[in-house]
């Protein structure tokens, strides 16, 4: 009899470890606002509150995640009346600027914490981003929209709320990598989602 | 869980896919451009002549024919406009332009772009492409410009020379609004400070 207990008890236990004790594969959805940095930055001031990123983790030990990450982040701003000189040409007009941030990555996160349902997580990414900006002014448009390498650092955190649901919060760093036609394009993104696991 | 997956990324997307406006009002659409001869000295001049009349180009001129002009009271409306205008530079106007330093020749036109598309269900449905069933859809736009140009024609040119160029474009309303095309005109030789004569 106390072996039958003793064995329900550490069983129970096991069970209980495996549900917190490791990494596990999920995909996840975000919403993403994001804030422009540097050439970006002076580009688009304003905050990008259109944004979605999708995420495909598979665990490959207890704390270590690889996998892929796609997202899309819009940043817009309409410039008022103002006057633009280059030389001896003038134009004056209102001017509406528009970025699409389109980033494709792998990734690597590594989980700090995994024996918890609270998940803390340093992860990093590489591959590309797609940037399409767009500088319209009275009929007519400026575009530029070169693939560039990209890098990403991520810090975040996975909050387990059932057996294959969490709750996931990510603050990311892209940098995508200057080209012939833009300058380096960094921006921080805020993300906040939900991670179901596979 | 992938129904779940399916709701939350359509939520997402919904966000996400709310792409910004741009141009909202007609006068959001209007741009003033210039240019100067910056070899050109502006302050050692003084007088200028102007027509009475604003050019509207419509195409090549027969042979015989006078050309088309602005109609009444929009003609002596920019005229005076354009007139006060270099009055402010210190300009003082006279009726002989061979006795002027310079000429300044006003000009307009319209250009209307047609656009048109009747296949736009062809990826779905063939059968709804042409056919007659392809719905055409027609729309239009016409916009306007006004180009100032002041021309140089002393004893030191060999033939006459442009040392200032004006330009206005924007999108026609359909509306006739004199205060668009006066702030433009205002605008042009607000951003060309270097036409200032003493």
């Amino acid at each position: 009899m106390k072996k039958l207990i003793f064995l329900t008890i550490a069983c129970s236990l096991f069970l209980t470890t495996k549900s917190f004790g490791q990494a596990e594969s999920y995909t996840s959805v975000h919403y993403a606002v994001s804030f422009g940095m540097g050439d970006l930055g002076d580009y688009i001031s304003k905050a990008s509150w259109r944004g979605i990123t999708v995420d495909y983790r598979r665990a490959v030990n207890n704390n270590l995640l690889v996998g892929l990450e796609a997202g899309w982040h819009v940043f817009y701003e309409k410039k008022d009346f103002d006057t633009y000189t280059v030389g001896n040409e003038t134009l004056s007009g209102v001017q509406f600027r528009y970025q699409n941030e389109v980033p494709i990555l792998a990734t690597a996160d590594y989980l700090i914490i995994s024996d918890s349902p609270l998940k803390p997580y340093i992860g990093l990414g590489i591959g590309t981003i797609y940037s399409e900006r767009n500088t319209e002014m009275g009929l007519y448009r400026l575009e530029e929209n070169p693939w560039q390498f990209a890098l990403k650092g991520e810090l975040g955190v996975l909050y387990k709320i059932n057996f294959s649901t969490s709750v996931k919060f990510a603050v990311k760093y892209y940098n995508g990598f200057k080209t012939n036609s833009l300058d380096n394009q960094g921006y921080l993104s805020i993300n906040l989602g939900m991670a179901w696991d596979i | 869980m992938k129904k779940k997956f399916v709701f939350y990324l359509s939520i997402i997307v919904l966000l996400g896919s709310c792409y910004p406006d741009g141009v909202e009002y007609y006068d959001e659409t209007d741009i003033v451009y210039t240019n100067y001869d910056d070899q050109f000295d502006f302050s050692s001049k003084g007088t200028y002549a102007i027509p009475d009349k604003i050019v509207k180009i419509e195409g090549d001129i027969i042979q015989g024919e006078p050309p088309e002009f602005v109609k009444e009271p929009q003609n002596t409306q920019m005229l005076q406009k354009m007139q006060a205008n270099m009055t402010a530079l210190g300009w003082t106007k006279v009726e002989d332009p061979s006795t002027a330093d310079l000429v300044l020749f006003p000009a307009v036109w319209t250009n209307t772009t047609i656009y048109y598309w009747y296949d736009y269900w062809c990826w779905y449905y063939p059968y709804y492409c042409g056919w007659g069933w392809g719905y055409p859809s027609v729309s239009s736009y016409t916009t306007g410009t006004l180009v100032m140009t002041l021309v140089a024609d002393g004893e030191e040119y060999i033939d006459p020379s442009r040392v200032w160029t004006g330009a206005a474009n924007g999108l026609l309303s359909g509306a006739y609004n004199i205060s668009r095309v006066n702030k433009a005109i205002d605008q042009a030789f607000e951003q060309s400070p270097y036409l200032k004569t003493n």
